[in-house]
């Protein structure tokens, strides 16, 4: 006899979270189409207002790299590499299409890898300028502009500034319950875990956003309903982080006595902390939201004064980790990393003189190697379980 | 020449003059010679740390204040100098031929590739708060199947009119003079000339035997590189070109019993470990030809649209050069421009097999080279090839003997191509 329940949010972040791209497997026979991207300057609403489902290719942590490896070489930083090993073996086999930003080196300089390896019917290399000023807004909107005019070409329709504005308003109203989740996790007993949150958010990368934003919402109003993921007094963790799309790292500082209320990586707040604005010209609007992402890629600050650089590049973690009490951040760089790995000593010191405790740690995104740092996890919340909240240095 | 060109940068911070830290192909040389700054090529240091085998202490350095050793060693190398002249006030007793002095400022570019040299001077800030940052894209779109070069380069070059003019705007604040137009206008069109006589002399090596290898082109690219917009840099290859014209008159070839020739397929070089192309030529293999620094196309092969406008000048001559591949790519089925052109050197430089280096530090230039190797058997022929795996800067990834072997073989593999090609 058929299920007639409604599985909970809870139930549908485990299906989709353990079983990553089970629901575009399901709509891939039903007839939807997938486009396929990677990281968080891709902009979703394009491919979405194309009649496409934009589907976020992620690795496996849990799988060592193995079919990458005769094409791409093992000096991209693994995540990437992982990223491409998954597609290769045909995880995501469902995708016809696939769009790379030019977000950092190991996803730019391997376009021709991902374009030759896999001859999908559809590619695209999205340019992205480095700064934030307005000659970048500028050009961006161009880049967009042609963006929309490749998938159309594809897609063999035109799309509208219509369409595109109301794919904005759909994922504004994700970015705005994913926000809503999170006020979950501010209080003195947060109701949702940090491990169970990057699950949330990893199973909602896999979703077309009509279905992420219930399961989100769901999820938010299960965890109101349910007791405290952590007690009182349980030392509050944030991660900073390129990509996090694996809830090991948060599992083990759990595990270890801490509780991760917040983070700044993506998916996470630094994707999901900002809207875009409503413009005439819907390109605008994007290009203003996706430039601004706050990634160690894109270039801020410089010409005035050191401490006002150091604002503009790190305030909005100092101001995270002020509005969610966390009294230690652990920084998370993937090996190869160059943008993150040459923030490390500026970011840790910024973050040390804002009273916090700060663990560096750099991985292979591995299960094996994320474990090798269970150690370092566990002397970390001892030291930080013995402090107040922020506003003391014990860095 | 290098050495007077690290000199030079001693020099004008000695007496004052405004100097910059600086990156290689960022399409800024004629805008900071016609401002008079004085260029401080961070790259081409870190190269010479390396060269002289002494990049060592300043690497760890790095390592030392959470810089992760897995990045790019030209950045780590350079950070860790600075970290160590900041903190002891003074050049470190240890700095080679002289060491890089303080800059008065540091002008970043963001482009297709190398994510250091948009955040590297930002790590450098650290060292030295007070000194200001300039940072300009240098963009140029990539291959699409679907989308051509030309459809997009009005707004690429729009865009790189106004990132140049920004650095102009910039450099007249921090000097307190204006930009001399006519001065940048002469400047620019040297560096028009030098750009074809770079090229033109480097066709000279197509020659059989090669006047002038790989290992001698890494070194003569420094004018192109590092001094574009001076008349040295035009008198060194008017030189060079006249030198390989000689060579190749009276058959001085630049191994003397030539019977590979071969293509450095790509990579930086691994300056520490030079001398193994005479490893090479012992063995009767000759480099006519590499993919690696060879920064120029001719300028009467770009159809560079007209302007009297030094700075959309600039910006044509980059976008042209490096689209320049494109349109032989979509030619071929199944091709993208980085394989083109190593068909084209193939064919012209009557090539055996190809030599890449993989850096392990290196984002920028080594991430799809066995690709590109991959692509090009697919589409175009069978030909063999050697990965040498070390890096640009730190010798602790290098193994001479390992790489003298894989050499070996190397050769063995060419040999037996040889004696099947040319029958019993």
């Amino acid at each position: 006899m058929a299920n007639t329940c409604t599985p909970s949010g809870l139930a549908l972040v485990e299906r989709y979270y353990s079983d990553y791209g089970s629901r575009a497997r399901e709509l891939k026979e039903q007839g939807r189409r997938f486009i396929g991207y990677l990281c968080a300057y891709v902009p979703l609403e394009i491919i979405s207002a194309a009649g496409f489902i934009p589907f976020r290719v992620k690795g496996n942590v849990h799988e060592p790299i193995s079919a990458a490896d005769a094409q791409m070489e093992t000096i991209v930083c693994p995540m990437v590499r992982s990223y491409f090993d998954q597609t290769l073996k045909g995880a995501w086999d469902f995708i016809e299409g696939l769009v790379l930003p030019h977000s950092c080196d190991s996803m730019c300089i391997t376009r021709d890898i991902w374009r030759t390896s896999l001859n999908l019917p559809y590619f695209h290399l999205l340019n992205v300028p480095h700064t934030i000023s307005d000659n970048s807004r500028e050009f961006f909107v161009d880049c967009l502009r042609t963006f929309r005019t490749s998938i159309e070409r594809y897609a063999g329709r035109t799309i509208s500034n219509e369409a595109i504005a109301a794919e904005i308003e759909k994922y504004n109203a994700l970015r705005k319950a994913v926000r809503h989740l999170y006020g979950l996790r501010r209080g003195d007993e947060p109701r949702i875990s940090g491990s169970a949150t990057v699950r949330t958010l990893v199973a909602a990368m896999s979703l077309p956003v009509d279905e992420a934003i219930p399961m989100v919402e769901s999820i938010t109003i299960e965890g109101s309903k349910q007791g405290p993921a952590f007690r009182k007094g349980t030392p509050r963790v944030m991660i900073v982080s390129s990509e996090q799309d694996d809830d090991g790292l948060a599992s083990i500082v759990e595990q270890c006595g801490g509780a991760v209320v917040s983070d700044f990586t993506c998916p996470g707040l630094r994707e999901y902390g900002q809207d875009v604005e409503t413009c005439a010209d819907p390109l605008v609007g994007l290009a203003g939201r996706y430039l601004n992402l706050n990634c160690a890629r894109t270039y801020r600050g410089g010409t005035g004064k050191q401490a006002d650089d150091l604002e503009e590049r790190f305030g909005v973690i100092g101001r995270l980790a002020a509005d969610f009490r966390v009294r230690g951040v652990i920084i998370r760089v993937h090996r190869y990393c160059d943008p993150y790995g040459l923030e490390v000593p500026a970011l840790r010191s910024y973050l040390a003189n804002h009273g916090l405790a700060v663990l560096y740690i750099e991985d292979d995104y591995s299960i094996m190697d994320i474990g090798r740092l269970r150690t370092r996890i566990q002397a970390f919340i001892e030291v930080i379980s013995g402090s107040p909240e922020t506003g003391v240095n014990i860095a | 020449m290098v050495k007077d060109m690290l000199a030079a940068g001693q020099r004008a911070h000695e007496e004052g003059k405004l100097t910059a830290y600086t990156l290689i192909a960022s399409a800024y040389d004629e805008i900071i010679r016609a401002m008079d700054i004085v260029p401080l090529w961070v790259e081409n240091f870190a190269g010479i740390c390396s060269a002289k085998r002494n990049a060592m202490p300043f690497l760890e350095k790095a390592e030392s204040h959470y810089f992760s050793r897995s990045m790019c060693t030209y950045a780590l190398c350079c950070l860790g100098f600075d970290a160590l002249r900041e903190e002891s006030g003074g050049m470190p007793s240890n700095a080679p031929w002289g060491g890089l002095p303080r800059p008065d400022m540091m002008l970043g570019t963001g482009t297709m590739i190398c994510d250091p040299r948009v955040k590297w001077f930002q790590a450098a800030r650290q060292y030295m708060p007070d000194v200001p940052i300039h940072m300009t894209n240098v963009l140029w779109p990539a291959y699409q199947q679907n989308i051509d070069h030309r459809e997009v380069q009005d707004y690429y070059i729009r865009f790189m009119v106004s990132e140049l003019r920004d650095l102009v705007a910039f450099l007249e604040q921090r000097t307190g003079r204006k930009m001399d137009w006519d001065r940048l206008a002469g400047l620019v069109d040297l560096a028009d000339r030098t750009w074809n006589l770079f090229w033109e002399t480097h066709e000279l090596r197509r020659a059989v035997p090669t006047p002038m290898g790989t290992g001698d082109a890494f070194n003569t690219m420094v004018p192109l590189a590092f001094m574009l917009g001076t008349q040295q840099a035009l008198d060194f290859y008017t030189a060079l070109n006249q030198e390989l014209k000689n060579r190749i008159n009276n058959r001085m070839a630049s191994v003397p019993d030539e019977k590979y020739r071969l293509m450095w397929g790509g990579g930086l070089a691994p300056w520490f470990a030079l001398s193994d192309f005479d490893y090479f030529a012992a063995k009767g293999a000759s480099f006519p030809v590499e993919i690696s620094y060879r920064l120029a196309e001719p300028l009467y092969n770009l159809n560079l649209p007209r302007t009297s406008d030094p700075i959309e000048h600039i910006a044509w001559r980059w976008f042209k050069y490096l689209t320049y591949w494109y349109d032989a790519a979509r030619k071929r089925n199944g091709s993208y421009p980085e394989v083109e052109r190593m068909i084209r050197y193939i064919d012209d430089y009557q090539i055996d097999g190809i030599v890449i280096h993989e850096a392990f530090s290196c984002r920028t230039w080594h991430p799809g080279l066995i690709c590109q190797l991959n692509t090009l058997k697919k589409i175009y022929r069978d030909i063999p090839t050697l990965v040498l795996e070390s890096d640009m800067v730190d010798i602790g990834s290098y193994n001479e003997s390992e790489t003298h072997q894989r050499i070996d073989s190397f050769i063995d593999i060419l040999e037996n191509e040889k004696s099947q090609t040319s029958g019993p």
